[in-house]
């Protein structure tokens, strides 16, 4: 198989930013596991998606070769700015361009100074691979996308991988449950804000972690309504369309909270 | 410091387009032109906005979403090189502004003195959002006049429409404060399209604009509706059906900056001025102004020979 391991993670900066507060130490522990699980599998290159990169005119894919600088995040700007230092698969991004072209979905690669680099993506990356070992092939949300077509342009981006010899890592960066608080908090003091949100996430991981794709799929309609899932939890179909839809069970490194929201970090068994 | 006022009122939206149209030196990408019925409309703008004299300009941009409170730009000189998400191929701007930090402070003390969740932007590397930087270019694009940048709270689609255009109301009337308690002669820029379908993939050339229509015919009768309401100072019967518009036309306005910017103006039931309309890969974009000047409902710019401290306010900031 080309991908050799696959993760969901959320893209909430603070985790990354203020990694000691209590709440948020599961997550920051699990992405640490993570990242050695990440590490282990050796992959040539990850195929990235994240929710927090918006796109609405095509299917974007970054095709910058290295990307440098510090993002500062448009809701939490007081924690501090998160440089970043992406390197990008610019081969296997373009040839992803034009197969998923192929495929009938209007697709474009971007490769611009100073691009904006979404949080998610940022989060993700200095979490999982905090020395930037593995080159990334990033895709972004288009909002206008359903889950099925995330899915076809995740499982044409493996193809393009395998022609090309490659091994991939698969990454969906994206929340859980959608409920925030929408005033400041005592950080040390978040959580899942709806308990039945916290229900629900539970719920689906317990599926995830058995591998129970038959219940997950009947059911993730519903969670993605009633949790307010971030993105409808297209991040999952990005992973599900890159492992050719089945997986083994799954592995949850942690869940916790991100100011009310859920956020696990999942790894899958190939 | 007292007596500060609100001279007018601009929906002034931000569609990129209008900047690579223009071909500017600070934007990288060069355009055949394009979309000029709009640029020629905020050129008419341009003109009344020189001779409002404002001391500063407010800005509401739905490019600066933020989920925890209402946010203001609070660093006092921001710069940098802004490249559009979404029309990297048409945005690349290089930008320098000033911020009012006073009066940043005032409203966000104001909006949380009247219950609202606000927050200043501190941090000095900061990204400023591109729809704040294309309103601001198209409408006085010397610089030079310092500004406040107030993000779009995600309320009207995290809770209801009417009760996220409720907060909007809110900030409105905070910012109205604000200015008045600090002195200002402000001017108000909503920084929305109207009716928002849209094309899903660009012409070849962007600027061809045997391309360029509505994408929507309802909404393209939905934006002639509002505004043909708007000219009349129809103003509470705009209000009434917004709701409506927004789901409809899928409206832009849903983010906060149109209820926003009205309600600091008290809706006043005034004709708007129709600069001109036009439609941008599809989506329907109205340059109007609400001179509360001419109205009489403000006053007109000291002299500067007669202005004695009053001229102060942008003078010193540039």
């Amino acid at each position: 198989m080309t991908a050799v391991s696959a993760f969901l993670v959320p893209g909430s900066p603070l985790h990354l930013l203020r990694p000691d507060n209590p709440p948020w130490r599961p997550i920051v522990a699990g992405f640490e596991r993570a990242a050695r699980a990440l590490a282990m599998s050796r992959p040539d290159a990850v195929l990235l998606y994240s929710t927090q990169w918006i796109a609405v005119l095509d299917a974007l894919w970054q095709a910058r070769p290295r990307l440098t600088g510090a993002h500062v995040d448009e809701n939490w700007h007081d924690l501090g700015d998160m440089a970043f230092d992406i390197r990008v698969d610019t081969d296997l991004a373009e040839a992803c361009v034009n197969a998923v072209k192929a495929a009938g979905i209007s697709s474009k690669s971007v490769d611009y100074d100073q691009f904006p680099i979404d949080s998610g993506t940022i989060v993700a990356t200095r979490l999982l691979d905090p020395d930037s070992r593995f080159p990334l092939v990033i895709a972004a949300n288009n909002l206008y996308h359903d889950a099925a077509t995330t899915m076809r342009m995740a499982e044409i981006a493996t193809a393009t991988a395998r022609v090309q010899n490659k091994k991939v890592a698969v990454v969906g960066v994206g929340g859980l449950s959608g409920t925030v608080f929408r005033e400041p908090i005592a950080i040390a003091e978040d959580r899942v804000a709806a308990e039945k949100d916290d229900s629900w996430n539970r719920r689906i991981l317990r599926l995830l972690e058995k591998g129970e794709t038959g219940r997950l799929d009947a059911e993730v309609d519903d969670y993605a309504r009633e949790a307010r899932v971030d993105m409808g939890f297209k991040h999952l179909a990005w992973i599900r369309g890159a492992i050719g839809g089945r997986f083994f069970g799954a592995r949850v490194h942690g869940y916790g909270p991100a100011h009310g929201a859920g956020a696990a970090v999942i790894e899958f068994r190939l | 410091m007292a007596n500060g006022e609100i001279v007018a009122g601009f929906l002034a939206p931000h569609p990129p387009h209008l900047v690579y149209g223009e071909n500017p030196p600070q934007n990288e990408p060069k355009s055949e032109g394009g979309w000029e019925p709009l640029r020629w409309a905020y050129e008419r703008a341009r003109e009344s906005l020189d001779q409002l004299q404002p001391d500063v300009l407010l800005v509401h941009s739905p490019h600066w979403i933020t989920q925890v409170g209402h946010h203001f730009l609070g660093v006092r000189h921001l710069s940098g090189k802004s490249v559009d998400p979404i029309f990297p191929n048409l945005f690349r701007y290089t930008f320098e502004l000033e911020v009012d930090v006073e009066l940043a402070e005032a409203c966000c003390e104001k909006a949380a003195q009247r219950g609202l969740t606000a927050m200043m932007m501190r941090n000095p590397k900061f990204r400023v959002d591109y729809g704040t930087i294309t309103t601001l270019h198209m409408i006085r694009p010397q610089w030079d006049i310092p500004i406040v940048g107030i993000s779009a709270n995600n309320s009207p689609y995290y809770l209801t429409t009417e009760e996220g255009l409720d907060e909007m109301d809110t900030l409105g009337k905070a910012t109205r404060e604000a200015i008045e308690a600090t002195g200002r002669r402000a001017v108000l820029l909503a920084s929305n399209t109207l009716c928002h379908w849209h094309f899903h993939e660009e012409p070849d050339t962007p600027e061809d604009m045997s391309r360029e229509h509505p994408q929507s015919y309802d909404g393209y009768k939905w934006d002639m509706r509002m505004i043909e309401l708007l000219r009349q100072g129809k103003t509470a019967e705009v209000f009434r059906l917004l709701p409506q518009f927004i789901d409809e036309a899928f409206a832009e306005v849903k983010s906060g900056a149109f209820t926003w910017m009205f309600a600091a103006m008290g809706y006043p039931e005034l004709p708007g001025e129709l600069h001109g309309y036009g439609t941008v890969i599809g989506t329907g974009n109205a340059v109007m102004e609400w001179n509360l000047v001419k109205a009489g409902l403000a006053g007109a710019a000291v002299p500067p020979s007669a202005a004695g401290g009053r001229e102060s306010y942008a003078g010193a900031m540039r």
